[in-house]
């Protein structure tokens, strides 16, 4: 640990052990779903289908239509019913398309098989653009954008760390479609034109490596890197700096890094090899409110509530339900919201009263921050609305990881200061 | 079915404010336990239990001023006292006392503490100043007087070491002054005179890196604060060719080992940033040794650390900002801040003088018997004996004091029928044998030293 920053990263407990040896269980979409026509913050869409129109799995219905191109596709085969705004898992009510599901499942490839060994760069970029591959880690960033163009990159780092506790989606995943990540990883670090490529992965996951480095051991720039259990791990520039040890401006290409999601470069193996878009997720169901946690395999746009009836249901009464996990993921007032392509996971929480006191200023907040920041003093600044102090804090580097609130022994919402002050310089910036 | 709303994360660290004080409390009874130890097995059971009621007179002042504050603001009296951690304040300010305190004095310093130290302030998390720093002030202000007579501990290795101007410039003479407190060894044990809860610097180390392993205090202060203070140390030693046991007495003296531990590692009055706990550190050093060096007050720990209290804001808004970006300049400033100064020290250092070695003159002689005219240095000047030895039997035939510097009610109580007692002691032994003058530690060893000399130059 510095002397001058901090540690900027801790051990925390994962609750890891709740779902990563549990069977998983495949849900069925029930008569209706609905996919959400969001991505990132986005919702410049073109309805590429009417109502009535007959759909099936992988049919392209959507796509995204302003500066990225993300295509959206079907989950189920049917007939499209129609949009309606419906609460969206990122917390704000968005249109989705309805689907009315016929059960019978059959399927259309949206675009074509790519052999990824005689495509070229730019063939491949674009097929990832046409597949809608997106980032699975939770964030949905179109993931053909990285690859676009991109020069100079050393080295690609694959996510496999799933920092995030309770989740355990993308090593379920990653353990049940091992050749698919094999393909998605050696066409991602074609693509990127870098030298080799490190698959990060928790030192603590003993029973994990060796089966990750068996998959790859025909490649020998393809290397499982072991990095510590501690969160947030998986961050991009955290991740970027345990393994390279630089930091960089804004994007990790400035150091020849481009960092994809494990779950991301399967998608991205499974439409290379079967020609098939996102239309189901692993989804991790885990929590103390959940009867029974387990891995769900779900079809895109599939309500909540159905997923957690597919895993006991709710225990208690009193409940959080969390979409993502408990660090970064939003608390939803209501099941009734969808998952989409890049959910990982629903975290059920019993609601337990947080006794908040005073800030005894012990500044653990600013010690573990991961971009370091001082949260305490974003926090004071944001009180007394300090403008000239907030613009000091650089306040928009935050990514609202919640280490800060985390560590607060005094059981501060800081995290959620942090935000109204980012809210307050951003409408003050409008004005 | 109810899906609540609660803003991200929703996951807590098992650490809470009430433990890390909790654990304060325990680490900081620990070493109160090893007080009680010293001055039962060393003194007697009623020093020991003075320290308890002590320590229950701080408490309970500091309890009662809280409750008085919630009863007027209408607040809710046991929510209150659990969040606000009073007796913690008590117990910090009862160990920086010495035992002899009496216990109005320290009944109104605690109040003081916690009223003006904090709760007027906006209670716990808002004080500017460490309120048991400012209880301690408070004492030294006021109550410098209210020492209970009949607690003789005998004199403090600070107050000694002050008496010599805080510069001993020879290792022979570095080891005879340690050698009534046992040597640095025993020091760094703790089984000397001083505050009741400062002198073992052993159990305070081992309670802070417990509490420092467990997260309770933060280890950067106390370490950059203890090698900052020996390096300063060190520098004046070097300046006037002290042994490197003059740089290790001022880390195990005073309050410099407690003050690291449990007062500078405070988090509501210090700087929230990494590095500004370690400007703050550094600048607690610094006006430590600047205070012990040319201050009228025998110690500077606390006061560097209510005078650092006041430089927190400055240092926050110094280090402000992304804390990777502020590196260089951090370190920057840091570099300034320790050659500023071990400047000011060393400049400090160069005015110092140390108390010349008192002189013995051989005056009139009659037949076996020599008269010595000794001069010593007691508390604050210098005192000149008349020393009669018989050189037959080298023996001590009379003491007479010719000339007075010292304090006058106090070190007056060195007069001729104290003195009388000396008449034929033989060695230094015989000379040691006799008790102090209580009170007037200073003026009484001024005495047993021209004796000593005396007898020395006449064998």
């Amino acid at each position: 640990m510095s002397l001058l920053t901090g540690p900027m990263r801790k051990h925390l407990d994962g609750h890891k052990e709740l779902t990563s040896h549990t069977e998983l269980v495949k849900v069925e979409a029930g008569s209706l779903v609905y996919i959400p026509l969001i991505n990132g913050n986005s919702t410049a869409v073109e309805v590429l289908v009417k109502e009535g129109d007959r759909v099936k799995v992988g049919t392209m219905i959507a796509k995204r239509n302003d500066h990225f191109t993300v295509p959206y596709f079907s989950s189920v085969s049917g007939t499209v019913k129609g949009i309606q705004k419906m609460m969206h898992a990122g917390l704000r009510p968005v249109d989705h398309l309805v689907i009315e599901n016929d059960g019978k499942n059959e399927t259309e490839q949206p675009f074509g098989t790519l052999n990824y060994q005689t495509a070229t760069q730019e063939e491949l970029v674009s097929f990832m653009m046409n597949a809608g591959i997106v980032g699975c880690g939770g964030a949905g960033f179109p993931s053909y954008v990285k690859y676009r163009g991109c020069k100079g990159i050393d080295l690609l780092i694959i996510n496999a760390v799933e920092c995030e506790p309770y989740i355990t989606a993308d090593y379920k995943n990653t353990s049940l479609n091992m050749q698919d990540l094999v393909t998605g990883v050696a066409a991602m670090l074609k693509m990127s034109g870098a030298k080799e490529a490190a698959i990060a992965i928790k030192t603590t996951k003993k029973d994990f490596i060796p089966t990750v480095v068996e998959a790859f051991k025909d490649y020998s720039n393809i290397n499982v890197k072991e990095v510590p259990d501690v969160y947030p791990m998986g961050w991009e520039r955290t991740l970027v700096y345990e393994i390279t040890k630089k930091r960089y401006e804004k994007l990790p290409g400035e150091v020849g890094v481009i960092v994809n999601n494990a779950t991301t470069a399967i998608a991205f193996g499974q439409a290379l090899s079967k020609g098939m878009p996102i239309t189901h997720k692993y989804v991790t169901v885990s929590g103390d409110g959940i009867n029974t946690p387990a891995n769900v395999l779900v079809p895109v746009g599939v309500k909540a509530a159905d997923v957690i009836a597919a895993c006991g249901g709710y225990s208690g009464e009193d409940v959080l339900l969390i979409a993502g996990g408990p660090m970064m993921g939003k608390t939803i007032t209501t099941d009734q919201f969808v998952i989409t392509p890049y959910s990982n996971a629903l975290t059920v929480l019993k609601n337990k009263p947080v006794n908040q006191v005073a800030c005894l200023r012990c500044g653990r907040c600013s010690d573990h921050c991961p971009a370091g920041l001082q949260p305490v003093r974003i926090n004071q600044a944001e009180k007394s609305k300090n403008v000239a102090m907030l613009e000091k804090l650089s306040i928009m580097d935050c990514i609202e990881c919640g280490m800060c609130s985390f560590v607060c022994p005094s059981k501060i919402d800081v995290t959620e200061g942090v935000r109204r002050a980012k809210r307050y310089m951003a409408l003050r910036a409008k004005k | 079915m109810k899906f609540n709303f609660k803003p991200s994360p929703n996951y807590r660290d098992g650490q809470s404010t009430g433990r890390i004080m909790g654990e304060l409390t325990l680490g900081l009874l620990a070493v109160f336990a090893f007080s009680l130890y010293y001055y039962f097995t060393n003194f007697s059971a009623s020093y020991g239990l003075r320290a308890i009621l002590l320590m229950i007179t701080a408490i309970v002042s500091a309890c009662g001023t809280e409750i008085l504050w919630c009863v007027f603001t209408k607040k809710d009296i046991l929510n209150s006292l659990k969040n606000s951690y009073p007796w913690v304040t008590a117990i910090i300010l009862t160990m920086m006392c010495p035992l002899s305190i009496e216990y109005y004095a320290l009944a109104v310093a605690t109040v003081i503490a916690i009223f003006f130290g904090k709760l007027v302030f906006g209670g716990f998390g808002q004080n500017i100043f460490n309120p048991a720093a400012v209880g301690r002030a408070t004492i030294f202000a006021s109550f410098a007087g209210a020492a209970a007579a009949d607690i003789v501990t005998g004199a403090t290795p600070t107050s000694s070491m002050a008496a010599q101007n805080w510069i001993i410039n020879s290792a022979e003479g570095m080891s005879s002054f340690l050698k009534p407190f046992g040597g640095l060894g025993n020091m760094f044990v703790g089984l000397y005179p001083g505050a009741i809860g400062e002198t073992s610097a052993l159990v305070i180390l081992v309670v802070g890196v417990i509490l420092a392993i467990r997260k309770v205090i933060d280890w950067r202060v106390p370490a950059t604060y203890l090698i900052t203070l020996f390096v300063l140390a060190a520098g004046v030693g070097l300046m006037h060719g002290a042994p490197i046991s003059y740089a290790l007495f001022h880390l195990l003296t005073g309050g410099a080992m407690f003050g690291a531990v449990f007062m500078m590692t405070d988090p509501v009055t210090n700087p929230t940033s990494a590095a500004g706990r370690i400007m703050f550190a550094v600048g607690c050093a610094v006006i430590t040794i600047v205070l012990r060096l040319r201050s009228n007050l025998p110690e500077g720990v606390m006061y560097s650390i209510l005078i650092m209290n006041m430089l927190t804001p400055l240092i926050e808004s110094l280090t402000d900002g992304q804390q990777i970006k502020m590196k260089s300049k951090n370190i920057r400033n840091l570099a300034i801040l320790f050659v500023a100064g071990l400047a000011i020290t060393l400049l400090v250092g160069s005015t110092i003088k140390p108390v010349a070695a008192g002189s013995a003159e051989a005056g009139a002689t009659n037949g076996t018997e020599t008269t010595y005219n000794v001069t010593q240095h007691g508390f604050q000047g210098d005192n000149q004996f008349e020393v009669v030895i018989d050189t037959a039997k080298g023996e001590v035939v009379s003491v007479k004091m010719t000339e007075f510097n010292d304090t006058p009610g106090i070190g007056d109580g060195v007069n001729d029928d104290y003195l009388s007692q000396f008449v034929g002691a033989k060695s230094e032994d015989d000379v040691n044998a006799v008790d102090n003058v209580s009170g007037a530690s200073y003026t009484s060893k001024s005495a047993k030293d021209a004796i000593i000399q005396a007898l020395n130059a006449g064998n």
